[in-house]
């Protein structure tokens, strides 16, 4: 053990003797570990992401929403949902605690004194705040009453309140929104952007039964509709019904396309994870192509070293060095130079990702997990690529080199 | 046979050749050698003669190919290369012509070396470098590079380092060889030193001068031992 040990302390005394050898050793190592980083950081935050998406959504909800792919596609919305729907949806599926329906207008304008502002008008059921996971920091939630009584009532997106208040507190004063007048209860806190891009804090929450009857004076369609589940394992399952459930009250025929669509937890993570997935590939690539030229730069490298240091190793053979220690104080030569490399390159990986972040809407997650790939990956180049040339120079006949 | 009256090195008819673009050329013709503890030998010959070879031999950096050698009473004719390398480290100091010190390492660093591979557990070997250093008048260069040193300095951190692990016996092959006359004698005083404090020393030359500092000088021609 003690040998082992005072071995090491050669092979430290190596790396830091021979200075060019270790620096390119290490910076090529140092490279290909930071675009790793860089990756498992993004495949992490991609996966955070989706799951905070999941979590917001409710991972016991369907969410049915009306028009089908293709109408969608272009960018319609056809009316194809009613509120009978979302009644023998509730009646039909008796496992689901909750069913709500909600309604979105898109482009209306709002206005408080002067300032006039367009923004995406919700018609909730009560509770929003509860069902979508999204605190109110200031005033209240819809309430029960509030939809009953189709009061004029509605919460605040944080992007809306600094267009229309700036810094005034919202809470009590009257929005007006198509000639309505709208008093604000509750400020929601700030969420930022979706993966897609919209700016999710430019809305106005208010009862759906106000929306449906005062804002765009509709009575039997919505956009969409929310199921959640008690029991969160069938939810595949669920899916399935309600797809058949939703065709059969629609009449329509085995060759029509839905005229809906079903949007469930599963299908946000693959979307999210689709939405980072090439990028992911493609700096995996480099990464991996990274590694490998790191490789064979350490295996050039020390073979270069093996052969300008062949005395040295006569030398340590001839006072007894075993064949075993040879190759054992070039290994960890090797290891020594590629675990800093790897320390340097996280380093790297996190400074990189922090500019990744700064150009682009990028999720970047830190975890232990990625030191952890770092640090399995930088030994594996170390005893991969190093071995070749450790067990040349174990395998030096002393006698030839103790001539050298 | 005891411990005293056994002898070091004892050689019984050792051959070793070396194949040679498919041909086996013999270098060691049959070498009968018998070296007593405590003795002070010069094995004498003109290059191409074998010498080298010999010492490789009696150092245990090669095996023979046929014969028998005996070293301190135990049979190493047959060890594998393991343990051949303990041989090495805990019976012999090589002491080299071109000195051979690693030049990335302190002279100290040097001197401990065959200290850092040794099976053994109790081992002061710091302490023992110190006063080794000491005794060959390099205390004032421990902390410094070989490249920084004399050659008579260099070959006195050889001798050192060969001392370190207490062998009984000491190998050189030409220690002089790249020194001046002057020098040499002093290095040759410190084997004579040695050699009064109970080490065996085998020395290779192929320097009249230096032989004589031995008590016996054998010497081989074309692969044999002249009488």
């Amino acid at each position: 053990m003690m040998r082992l040990i005072r071995i090491l302390a050669q092979a430290l005394m190596a790396v830091r003797a021979f200075k060019v050898r270790t620096f390119f050793c290490l910076v090529s190592v140092a490279l290909g570990i930071s675009a790793i980083t860089v990756i498992v950081a993004t495949t992490e935050g991609a996966f955070h992401e989706a799951y905070l998406m999941v979590e917001r959504f409710g991972p016991d909800s369907l969410m049915v929403i009306a028009g089908s792919d293709e109408a969608r596609a272009v960018g319609q919305r056809t009316k194809t949902i009613t509120l009978a729907d979302v009644e023998a949806a509730r009646q039909a599926f008796t496992s689901a605690y909750m069913t709500a329906p909600l309604m979105a207008v898109e482009g209306t304008t709002a206005s408080y004194k002067n300032n006039k502002y367009q923004t995406l008008i919700i018609g909730s059921t009560s509770d929003y705040s509860s069902a979508w996971n999204w605190p109110v920091i200031e005033g209240y939630d819809l309430a029960e009453i509030d939809v009953l009584g189709l009061k004029n009532v509605g919460i605040i997106g944080q992007d809306l309140l600094r267009e229309l208040f700036g810094t005034e507190n919202p809470v009590g004063k009257f929005v007006m929104v198509k000639q309505v007048l709208v008093q604000i209860i509750g400020v929601l806190s700030e969420r930022g952007m979706s993966p897609t891009g919209v700016n999710l804090d430019n809305r106005l929450i208010m009862p759906v039964s106000t929306v449906m009857r005062k804002i765009i004076n509709e009575t039997r369609y919505v956009t969409l509709f929310r199921i959640r589940f008690l029991d969160q394992e069938n939810l595949g399952h669920y899916e399935n019904e309600m797809k058949l459930f939703l065709r059969q009250r629609h009449a329509l025929a085995d060759d029509q396309p839905n005229d809906f669509r079903i949007i469930s937890p599963m299908e946000i993570i693959k979307f999210l994870v689709a939405l980072t997935g090439s990028l992911i590939v493609f700096l995996g690539l480099a990464g991996v192509i990274c590694l490998i030229g790191a490789g064979f730069v350490l295996a050039n490298l020390f073979l270069l070293s093996v052969k300008e240091r062949t005395r040295e190793i006569g030398i340590r053979r001839s006072v007894g060095a075993k064949k075993g220690d040879i190759l054992f104080q070039f290994l960890a030569e090797a290891v020594m130079i590629t675990t800093a490399g790897g320390v340097v390159g996280f380093l790297l990986g996190l400074v990189s990702s922090k500019l990744l972040t700064m150009v682009a809407e990028f999720p970047i997650y830190f975890s232990w997990k990625s030191a952890v790939v770092g640090l399995l990956l930088s030994w594996s180049i170390g005893i991969g690529f190093g071995l070749q040339p450790a067990s040349r120079a174990a395998n030096l006949e002393p006698i030839k080199a103790i001539r050298e | 046979m005891d411990e005293t009256t056994q002898p070091m090195v004892l050689m019984d008819q050792v051959t070793k050749s070396f194949r040679i673009a498919d041909q086996d050329v013999a270098i060691l013709k049959g070498i009968d050698l018998n070296v007593r503890r405590g003795e002070f030998v010069a094995v004498m010959g003109p290059s191409g003669s074998g010498k080298t070879t010999l010492m490789n031999l009696i150092g245990c950096l090669d095996v023979p190919t046929g014969g028998r050698y005996i070293l301190a009473g135990r049979d190493v004719t047959k060890l594998t290369d393991d343990e051949l390398s303990v041989i090495r480290n805990e019976h012999i100091g090589f002491v080299f012509q071109n000195f051979c010190l690693i030049p990335y390492a302190t002279v100290y660093e040097n001197v401990l070396l065959p200290s850092l591979y040794t099976m053994k557990s109790k081992n002061d070997a710091a302490g023992r470098a110190v006063d080794l250093l000491r005794m060959v008048g390099l205390e004032h260069r421990t902390r410094s590079k070989p490249a920084l040193l004399s050659g008579g300095e260099q070959q006195r951190a050889g001798i050192a380092r060969a001392l370190i692990n207490s062998p009984e016996l000491l190998l050189a092959d030409e220690p002089t060889g790249q020194l001046d006359s002057r020098t040499a004698e002093d290095i040759m005083k410190l084997f004579v030193r040695m050699n009064a404090d109970h080490k065996t020393v085998i020395i290779i030359t192929h320097d009249p001068n230096i032989a004589g500092y031995a008590s016996r000088i054998v010497r081989i021609k074309d692969g044999l031992m002249e009488t």
